[in-house]
């Protein structure tokens, strides 16, 4: 099951290393702005995921282009993975700098991923180290990002009452790894497209955003949680029709099939 | 105040656990795309899915038996039978679904006969497809690859709590820290040896199962380092 595509690299429009920089700084100040701003601006932290989860799946398009071997689901899981472990070690002993520590410690587990990958498994992708950084990367940012909304700060104590013992890191994990993973699943082929593929990311993103608004309203009230969902809702339903637009553009033709037959025009 | 040397013990077991995951993932019959469409032996979905269906079931049966009683050889076998039961009802489910919905014989297209049965298999592999189907050598591998995963899985989510255990309470967020911990350790080392068998794999018949030192041994490496940072994470409740 070779999921991806024939080898050789995604073409691009956006060069990879701007949509690392966005997702890199974007993520980064958008987590301290929800850190230090009021509960009314956490929803900045979801912003900071959405611009993980375009760069995560940036990433997974890079990679996968070349055929995993197996699905496209994987890498998402392994970002994940990753990315938890980093998160919380990294707001465990990093304190103010938290993000920025897990966000290293992610870059050197993926490293060690990446090269053990090519080197031990043997897979022969030539961007795999740099693939497996970013996305551990981007994993990281998109959990604390997420975190931050739900908790309103990034302080290790408070994301583990809110976060951790409440399970929401659970509902975390599989929205960041959805977003990270599946805008590349959806659209791979022949015909896919870096920007259908990213719009996707940020629709994804944006309804992460919209359920940690929704679980944030325990913790940081009403009035930040109902911002959050607000600010999220009107990302998505930008997000959606421009990709509903891009699926229209990129497709040979959209036709309506009809209602289904009746019993007696099949005889 | 973190002191590694002293939870040597707990890290070497969370390795130990990270190592049986990545070997038990090759025991698993995978299919991927092409078994759901009964087009290659095994379970139609991927590794990843597969082994986190069971390990985490295998977690929480652990979890659940951590509450009653700190013995390990408890914890450990109810973390064993917990996965071992949810990969026999997956693949038991399946093969309902390939034998009489899809109407195809269950049969390996990777070796002749059959290691256990010793049933003929190349007469029953439909034209133009790997086999199809769980047959019994497949099913058998596959209870054998739940059982190692719901093992090592318990026993990273074991040591890992005994390592908590040490500086503070047992509380709900230990245990959602550790957990979750545990399951991030499981998700990392499900996905290297996916990459290793390159999708699929029938069971411990397939050619492809001799591959799995070099996913035992990245899984090590890569255990190794999630080990530390997760002990240093967790010792940090003591502070708090």
């Amino acid at each position: 099951m070779s999921a991806g595509g024939d080898g050789g690299g995604a073409k691009s429009n956006l060069p990879p290393n701007t949509i690392i920089g966005i997702g890199a700084a974007g993520g980064l100040i958008g987590i301290y702005l929800a850190h230090f701003l009021p509960a009314t601006f956490s929803f900045f932290g979801g912003i900071a995921a959405i611009c993980a989860i375009v760069w995560g799946a940036d990433a997974v398009r890079r990679v996968a282009s070349y055929g995993l071997g197996t699905g496209v689901p994987s890498i998402g899981m392994i970002a994940l993975g990753m990315g938890i472990v980093a998160a919380l070690f990294g707001l465990s002993i990093g304190g103010v700098a938290g993000p920025i520590v897990s966000f290293i410690t992610a870059a050197v587990i993926g490293a060690i991923i990446g090269v053990l990958a090519n080197k031990v498994i043997g897979m022969g992708i030539p961007i795999m180290e740099r693939a497996m950084v970013e996305i551990a990367g981007a994993g990281t940012l998109a959990i604390i990002g997420l975190s931050t909304v739900i908790a309103g700060t990034f302080e290790y104590g408070a994301v583990l009452d809110t976060v951790v013992s409440t399970g929401f890191i659970a509902m975390i994990f599989i929205m960041g790894g959805m977003g990270i993973l599946h805008p590349f699943n959806a659209n791979l082929g022949p015909d896919e497209k870096q920007d259908r593929t990213l719009i996707l990311g940020v629709e994804k993103g944006a309804l992460a955003m919209v359920i940690a608004g929704l679980a944030s309203s325990i913790n940081e009230g009403l009035g930040p949680a109902f911002v959050t969902i607000l600010v999220g809702l009107t990302i998505w339903y930008l997000a959606f029709n421009k990709y509903f637009g891009f699926v229209k553009r990129d497709a040979y033709a959209v036709v309506g099939t009809g209602l289904l037959p009746s019993e007696e025009e099949l005889q | 105040m973190i002191d590694l040397a002293a939870n040597f013990l707990w890290m070497f077991l969370v390795v130990i656990g990270g190592v049986l995951i990545s070997w038990s993932v090759h025991f698993v019959p995978v299919g991927g795309a092409p078994a759901a469409m009964a087009q290659a032996t095994g379970i139609g979905t991927g590794t990843v899915q597969l082994a986190a269906g069971a390990g985490l079931t295998g977690l929480i049966s652990a979890g659940y038996m951590m509450q009653v009683v700190d013995n390990l050889p408890l914890i450990l076998a109810s973390g064993t039978v917990g996965a071992m039961i949810m990969i026999s009802v997956t693949m038991i489910v399946g093969t309902w679904v390939y034998v009489y919905g899809v109407g195809c014989v269950p049969s390996s297209a990777k070796v002749k006969v059959d290691p256990i049965t010793h049933d003929r298999q190349d007469l029953y592999v439909s034209q133009g497809t790997e086999g199809h189907g769980l047959p019994t050598v497949s099913f058998v591998s596959g209870v054998i690859g739940g059982a190692l995963g719901g093992f090592g899985g318990s026993l990273v989510y074991y040591a890992l709590l005994k390592v908590g255990m040490g500086v503070a309470e047992v509380d709900a967020n230990m245990i959602g820290l550790v957990a979750i911990f545990a399951v991030g350790i499981f998700f990392v080392n499900a996905v290297i040896p996916s990459y290793n068998i390159g999708g699929t794999i029938e069971g411990f018949h397939d050619p492809k199962w001799k591959k799995w030192p070099k996913a035992v041994i990245s899984s090590f490496v890569a255990t190794i380092f999630c080990a530390i940072v997760a002990v240093i994470a967790i010792l940090q409740l003591g502070g708090l």
